[in-house]
């Protein structure tokens, strides 16, 4: 596939362009904190502080709210409404690597036996066009987890900072007809490449945090029972549900039923298997401790997700360590497990 | 329920069951008229209400709150009352900073003899509340589902 | 009195101290546990050292940035414990101790004299920079010291403090068992007002608009409870929230919910909160949350004369009464 550009003056048009076929979401800053909105017209002006977004993409495919369906109750019995529906065609624009291959990740699970339509009906009706990232956090990790800031995989279109303008790069069928339509783009030069894989290589390098993703596998299978370390490593955690609804790959929810008079909903909404009551049932609650909890979140994310799907949940966004209240770092816990050998020795 | 769709205020009133509770009854006994306005949830005293109380009546769409309970030194538990009076002025306080009349939010001391008086106290908060208009506080159509934000 | 306690010097005598004592304590076995602050993983940041290990009090620190209030795991722990703790966390202690939550020869307080800590969110602002792209943040007395790509910047400490340290009324700890270094004035002693200007605007906007203003924030809330959870204040084994019999609030994420939620809270907490601030600070949508705590505290120092955590005996505000409370507003 040929390269092609696009001027970064010309992307509010293309934006404007795109907004005549489809409902299109793009950085934007609410009392300084960045999130995603629909694009209003205006000037792309995100693209001068836009990093990372706090909430990440994968709240425009599985909401932190849905409404499941509506009810109203009458003498017969109870009559169930359709779910609202959802947008028939909508974009995602800016999508960072890390928050796209963690879509991939989610829908492992959503499809998984059972289809969920929620999910899968708003990913069907999606296209993403993602965006290279140029100055990756101090908390971004991502290429411990086998991804670049500008890796290319999983979204439709790709766009790669190169000055002036975006390198762009059609990486589904969806992307080349995306890039057919539109007269904003020209070809790209040699030259324009060469800059593209310059800006991939700083920011590549850019990412200074490190945490050997794969070793951590066998550590935490042959740690399950190591107390003490769960224990040491899990006494600042506040048990909120930050890192948990801020992780792109966190996908557990709670479903809640409204009934007001004879009229009501039922709704799903993200939960955290951080809280306390997560686990909790008539009976018992199996994780009612603190350092089980953050064990199961650890484990699932570096060690049954890939038992069962073959990759690791997390792609190193670094929200979690980001906005963590207490700075609890997953990196630093994973590097701090005890090696193999130490806990043969210790048994 | 009234005929017309003329809005009518409603209130919820929490009566301490010891003064407030019978007074109200002796109100009813008496026929001392008053609007039919307040519907009443009997609580063993008035120290038992909670502020979430307050706030998921004005939540559910109730127009004004009454609390009502013994006079400060009648309390049947002694000093439940003095912490009713400590937590309603707080309270009054903190609705009128976020926005909300704090007129929607009353309370009364009524004893068990005093059934004239509860029915002045219903009376008079209900014109009050009449004034203030409905409750839309939590109405919010556009908005209700929260899924306005996802596509 | 000058703050003394910010040049690097103090700071380091001060570190040196603590970290002397907190090994002492464990060694001799008078406390099993200690809870202090140690350099963060990310720049500018601590994060809480909770150890039982008398070799991890080397890591200890002594810092412009250590935020957190502390007190919030006391409750969480067994034992006896040494906790270090800033002017307002040693509030919180009190504060707790007079709920009997925390039982006060059950801590030994390693009080911090401490004017004020820096709010990296006001640095970010002034530079307009993030704070992984700033070089260097020194407080240097009442400066501070910004370098950004090479460039310094000096600006007065007040400009770059948290909103609640510019209101502080206890900058060193009243009740402590050891105490790291000289007495301190608050840094913002007459920035009181400034602390509150989020609210006097609110104040005086009508009531509309206020409403609006509360609904709009609250749009953003997504319920991970930070709030709450980093509260000393809040240390209920079951929430409100968490209630399902009735469901007095649901747990999803629609403003009316979340602002319900928020408002019980700080009732709950009337009386109980200290104005640390780390209700805001944790808030990871930018929800100014402060502006409620802080309005509750004035409220309940306006209507009662009380505040909360500064005398270990009293009783708490809502589980006492005078005969002269204000009771005007009842029939």
């Amino acid at each position: 596939m040929t390269a092609k550009k696009i001027a970064r003056r010309d992307i509010a048009d293309l934006l404007n362009e795109w907004s005549r076929e489809f409902g299109v979401f793009v950085p934007s800053r609410d009392e300084g904190v960045a999130k995603w909105a629909r694009w209003g017209g205006g000037d792309a002006g995100f693209l001068e502080w836009y990093r990372n977004t706090v909430v990440p993409p994968k709240a425009l495919f599985f909401p932190p709210l849905e409404e499941m369906f509506s009810f109203q109750k009458d003498g017969d019995g109870y009559h169930v409404g359709q779910p609202p529906p959802t947008e028939d065609r909508w974009l995602v624009f800016g999508i960072r690597p890390c928050d796209a291959r963690a879509l991939a990740v989610l829908a492992l699970t959503f499809k998984d036996g059972y289809q969920d339509p929620y999910y899968l009906a708003r990913r069907k009706n999606g296209v993403l066009v993602g965006l290279g990232c140029t100055r990756p956090y101090e908390s971004c990790f991502c290429t411990s987890l086998g991804i670049s800031p500008t890796d290319a995989a999983n979204v439709d279109l790709m766009l790669t900072d190169i000055g002036d303008d975006f390198l762009v790069e059609a990486v589904t069928d969806k992307g080349k007809e995306l890039l057919s339509k539109t007269s904003l783009v020209q070809a790209a030069t040699g030259a324009d490449e060469a800059r593209a894989e310059e800006a991939r290589d700083a920011a590549g390098a850019r990412v200074t945090r490190k945490v050997d993703s794969q070793g951590a596998h066998e550590k935490l299978r042959a740690g399950f029972e190591d107390k003490d370390f769960w224990e040491r490593v899990s006494a600042k955690c506040i048990s909120c549900g930050i890192c948990t609804f801020l992780c792109p790959t966190c996908y557990c929810f709670d479903i809640s039923d409204e009934l007001v008079k004879k009229q009501g909903a039922r709704f799903r909404s993200w939960d955290s298997c951080a809280f306390p009551l997560y686990t909790k049932m008539p009976v018992e609650n199996p994780r009612r401790e603190k350092w089980r909890r953050l064990r199961q979140k650890v484990c699932h994310k570096y060690e049954f997700y890939p038992d069962s799907f073959d990759v690791i949940a997390c792609t190193g966004c670094g929200r979690c360590i980001r906005l963590c209240p207490v700075n609890w770092d997953i990196t630093r816990v994973l590097s701090s497990l005890p090696a193999q050998e130490q806990l043969r020795l210790e048994r | 329920m009234g005929q017309d769709s003329e809005w009518q205020p409603r209130l919820l009133g929490f009566l301490c069951r010891w003064c407030s509770y019978a007074g109200a009854d002796l109100a009813g006994t008496s026929r001392k008229k008053y609007p039919a306005s307040i519907r009443v949830i009997r609580v063993p005293c008035s120290g038992r209400v909670d502020p979430l109380f307050i706030l998921k009546a004005l939540r559910l769409g109730f127009d004004g709150v009454l609390v009502s309970g013994c006079h400060p030194g009648d309390c049947h538990y002694q000093t439940g009352n003095y912490f009713t009076r400590r937590r309603m002025a707080i309270i009054k306080r903190f609705l009128e900073y976020m926005g909300i009349d704090p007129g929607r939010l009353q309370a009364s001391w009524v004893s068990a003899s005093e059934g004239g008086k509860f029915a002045e106290v219903v009376t008079e908060m209900t014109q009050e509340i009449r004034e203030l208009g409905p409750n839309r506080l939590f109405t919010d159509e556009e908005r209700d589902n929260g899924t306005k934000t996802a596509p | 009195m000058a703050p003394t306690d910010c040049l690097p010097m103090k700071n380091g005598i001060m570190e040196q101290r603590l970290r002397r004592e907190a090994k002492a304590l464990l060694e001799q076995g008078k406390v099993s546990c200690v809870i202090g602050f140690e350099a963060g993983s990310l720049k500018f940041t601590t994060t809480p050292l909770i150890t039982g290990d008398k070799d991890d009090t080397q890591r200890l620190v002594i810092s412009p940035f250590m935020a957190n209030n502390l007190s919030v795991f006391l409750t969480g722990v067994k034992g006896r414990v040494a906790i270090v703790a800033k002017g307002c966390d040693s509030r919180s202690i009190v504060s707790l101790i007079q709920d009997n939550k925390v039982v006060r020869e059950d801590v030994v307080i390693i009080g911090v004299p401490c004017s004020g800590v820096i709010d990296l969110t006001k640095v970010e602002g002034l530079v307009g920079k993030d704070r992984d792209e700033i070089a260097d943040i020194t407080r240097d007395g009442d400066k501070v010291l910004i370098t950004v790509n090479g460039d310094k910047r000096e600006c007065p400490v007040q400009e770059v403090l948290f909103d609640n340290c510019l209101a502080c009324e206890m900058p060193t700890p009243q009740e402590y068992d050891i105490l790291l270094g000289e007495p301190t004035a608050a840094a913002g002693d007459k920035e009181k007002a400034k602390s509150r200007e989020k609210i006097n605007s609110l104040e005086t906007m009508k009531p509309d608009e206020r409403w609006a203003f509360w609904r709009n924030e609250f749009s953003r809330c997504i319920r991970c409870y930070a709030c709450r959870n980093v509260c000393p204040a809040c240390f209920c084994e079951r929430c409100f929230v968490e209630e399902t019999e009735p469901p007095w609030v649901l747990p999803i994420p629609r403003w009316q919910d979340s602002l319900m939620f928020q408002v019980v809270r700080n009732l709950h907490v009337a009386g109980r909160c200290t104005d640390c601030g780390e209700c805001e600070r944790a808030c990871p949508v930018g929800i100014p949350l402060r502006s409620l705590a802080r309005e509750m505290y004035d409220i309940v120092g306006e209507l009662f004369s009380y505040r909360a955590g500064m005398d270990k005996e009293a009783p708490p505000l809502l589980a006492c009464y005078e005969p002269t409370d204000v009771e005007d507003f009842i029939r």
